[in-house]
């Protein structure tokens, strides 16, 4: 069949990875579209992001007042040591949560029907989000560090970057792993599912994000370890404030290597068959 | 040729969601709830065809499992000499599902930006995309309103826009699940004619269209299957769908 107008032919069908871009630039033109008709809300968040800064400095002068032994090993600035905590923190919650999110978003929206109707492969569909939501986060730890720098003089004097860069995709990795068995176990049931919520609260308990965990009782640190945030917090601590080199940090590796080894391929398995399942149940199209 | 449309012993199932009460009694789903049953039909080339019938009929489900959206649960479907069980997105290219759903767009974005987004799903690179957009609103006679929020827009322009958006990938077979709905009778008259004589005959398109509005199939249909609770009771030419319906 010849189009109605030779400018209305159908593109050829680019390779996967110039489509994913594309679909990428389009979806992050509509959020940015979006946000900018609602600019209150976007000033709202832009300045609650600097006042939590703000509180954090003013906590962090309080604690580091006085020399604190527990942050010894740490270089001794709270700013520094809290301020990863929350960085990794956020990359743990979007790992987790940006998958499910975007699913049950576009199944209230009632986005997908339309989306999935189009040629573009699911998984596509399925993975911009989160990519673009990557991408934020990367940006927010940018700003994190760039105003706890300018404002308030941390300075990362010790950083070791090789390190930095063979520990952060790991740590991402076994966060993504978390979240295709969180999305997946969600789209099974069809309920919202409290992995998530679980996650952050023990994490933040139990890991270290804002206080060292060896000023908890040694059955919690124990308990502790078996969550990946703790091994990503070493890492990521131990390449920035100690300039920690890979073999000493051989442990954290290994356990994070451990989590996204068996979480991601488990994960993927498991979404596979989720995805399966919401075709044939017609629940990837509503909620 | 063969027919774009060749569906034998078509049934589907749903099993809602359990509730939280199910899911302490031990029940991962609540009892399954039949949609479709021993559904077969066929669509010659180039016929525009009817599904009338009243909310539940299963018009609806019928359009998806033949769009590839969703799977039957038993029987076979297969549409432009593809299984609707595989549909890929060279399938996708060539069918194409009017979601006439106002929820499927955004609502802040204009006319134009949603379709540009909607063209980026469908590869093109960006600059074709608007471009497409730009011929696309023309055509549906909404270049005047194309860069006005979506929520701004009377609801046949949505149904205009979603159109417009079916119409992304050139495709050879266009599914419509109540096109006019909602419509006032002007707006109604106006879109089936822009239906019937620019999007469908104009290119020679093969069409089925549900509707429970018999002036709908009327006006549009070359014949007209009746489903009544996920079955088939029957088909007619569009002159006696009153009789059929004992109107």
């Amino acid at each position: 069949m010849t189009p109605e107008r030779p400018d209305l032919a159908p593109p050829p069908t680019p390779p996967a990875w110039l489509w994913f871009c594309r679909v990428l630039v389009a979806f992050a033109r509509r959020e940015i579209a979006t946000l900018s008709g609602y600019r209150v809300a976007l000033v709202v968040r832009l300045l609650s992001f600097a006042i939590s800064v703000l509180a954090l400095a003013f906590f962090s002068r309080m604690v580091g007042a006085a020399v604190n032994p527990y942050l010894a090993s740490f270089g001794g600035d709270y700013l520094a040591f809290v301020v990863i905590g929350l960085v990794v923190m956020d990359f743990q919650q979007l790992g987790v949560t940006s998958l499910a999110q975007r699913i049950r978003n576009a199944q209230l929206m009632g986005l997908f029907e339309a989306e999935l109707a189009t040629p573009v492969p699911t998984w596509i569909v399925l993975s911009v989000g989160p990519v673009y939501e990557f991408v934020l986060a990367v940006g927010r730890a940018a700003a994190y560090f760039a105003l706890a720098a300018l404002l308030f003089g941390v300075r990362f004097p010790h950083a070791s970057l090789l390190t930095l860069l063979v520990a952060a995709p790991l740590v991402v990795a076994a966060f993504v792993g978390i979240g295709l068995v969180s999305a997946a176990t969600q789209m099974l049931v069809r309920r919202n599912n409290p992995v998530a919520v679980f996650l952050a609260s023990a994490s933040f308990l139990l890991s270290g994000v804002a206080y060292p965990s060896s000023v908890l009782p040694p059955a919690l640190r124990a308990l502790g370890r078996l969550l990946p945030m703790t091994h990503a917090l070493d890492l990521i601590r131990g390449a920035l404030l100690r300039g920690a080199t890979l073999p000493a940090l051989v442990q954290p590796l290994l356990a994070l290597g451990l989590f996204a080894g068996v979480l991601i391929p488990a994960g993927g398995a498991l979404f596979a068959l989720a995805l399966r399942r919401a075709r044939v149940d017609g629940s990837l199209t509503h909620y | 040729m063969s027919d774009p449309i060749d569906a034998a012993g078509i049934g589907k199932t749903f099993h809602p969601a359990a509730s939280v009460a199910d899911l302490l009694r031990g029940r991962l789903r609540q009892a399954p709830v039949p949609a479709l049953t021993d559904v077969s039909l066929r669509v010659a080339p180039g016929e525009v065809l009817c599904l009338m019938g009243p909310n539940g009929a299963g018009k609806s489900t019928l359009l998806r499992i033949l769009a590839g959206i969703l799977v039957p649960t038993t029987g076979r479907a297969r549409v432009l000499g593809t299984d609707v069980s595989e549909a890929d997105a060279a399938f996708r290219r060539r069918v194409a599902f009017v979601v006439g759903e106002e929820r499927s767009f955004h609502w802040p974005l204009t006319g134009r930006q949603n379709l540009a987004f909607f063209g980026a799903l469908h590869g093109h690179a960006p600059a074709p995309a608007r471009a497409m957009a730009a011929a696309l609103l023309e055509r549906v006679g909404l270049a005047e309103a194309a860069d006005r929020s979506f929520s701004t827009y009377s609801r046949g322009m949505r149904q205009r826009l979603a159109l417009a958006r079916g119409l992304l990938g050139a495709p050879e077979l266009v599914l419509l699940d109540e096109p006019t709905l909602g419509l006032d009778p002007q707006g109604a008259r106006d879109l089936r004619r822009f239906l019937r004589d620019d999007v469908i005959r104009a290119a020679g398109r093969t069409a089925v269209i549900g509707t429970n509005d018999p002036a709908e199939a009327r006006a549009l249909g070359d014949r007209v299957v009746f489903l009544d609770r996920g079955h088939v009771r029957g088909e007619a030419p569009p002159e006696r769908i009153e009789q059929e319906l004992g109107l």
